[in-house]
């Protein structure tokens, strides 16, 4: 028999589809950074996420979540933390590295916002991956 | 070739038992019964105890270790 969603797999695809809404713009419309922006899009990504999980958790009779449930779960977190890690020692680093070689000319009052971005960047991709390892791990059976 | 078979789909299908009604006696989802009856997820010792008891046979009636199998 072929296997239907389960509750936890529908609050994935909510997640990742919350995340693609807020992030995608932010991403490929890329403007001017600015602290309101990330702000507003942090606001935003925890609305749609209420309102999503709360739809999903009403509209689905089983929430049993097992063992399984939480194996993927760490693959994902596992899959998450390696992702922020290298993005975060890349990022920084070509920051660091453009900044020593003097090919960033920006004011060092917005060195800060440069950096905010920089891990913003990393913790949204991260974020994503962890989405999508979890939901792969799902669809091969593990 | 998985390293942990199963009979639970015979066992089951002898006992009429639904891949759901396992799954509610067990304490899991459907779609980790589906994923132990394919041989792609190896259960904890509790959960594999568990179904076996849900389904009146010794565990290695249940589940069988082949050492040469994929891990």
């Amino acid at each position: 028999m072929a296997p239907s969603l389960s509750y936890r797999e529908k609050t994935l695809y909510a997640s990742l589809v919350a995340e693609l809404v807020v992030y995608g713009p932010y991403f490929f419309l890329h403007q001017q950074n600015s602290l309101n922006k990330v702000a507003g899009m942090i606001v935003a990504i925890i609305v749609l996420q209420i309102v999503l999980q709360s739809a999903i958790a009403i509209f689905t009779r089983n929430r049993v979540t097992d063992e399984r449930d939480h194996l993927i779960e760490l693959r994902g977190y596992r899959a998450g933390y390696f992702t922020i890690a290298t993005l975060m020692v890349i990022g920084l680093g070509a920051l660091w590295f453009h900044a020593a070689a003097g090919q960033l000319h920006i004011d060092s009052r917005m060195m800060g916002l440069h950096f905010l971005s920089v891990f913003f960047g990393a913790l949204v991709i991260s974020d994503i991956t962890k989405t999508v390892t979890q939901l792969v791990a799902y669809r091969r059976a593990l | 070739m998985a390293a942990i078979r199963n009979q639970i789909r015979e066992l089951r299908a002898r006992r009429e038992i639904t891949q759901q009604e396992l799954a509610d006696r067990v304490g899991v989802t459907r779609q980790t019964v589906i994923a132990i009856e394919q041989d792609k997820y190896s259960p904890s010792l509790e959960t594999a105890f568990k179904v076996a008891i849900e389904l009146g046979v010794p565990l290695e009636e249940c589940f069988q270790y082949d050492p040469r199998g994929k891990r």
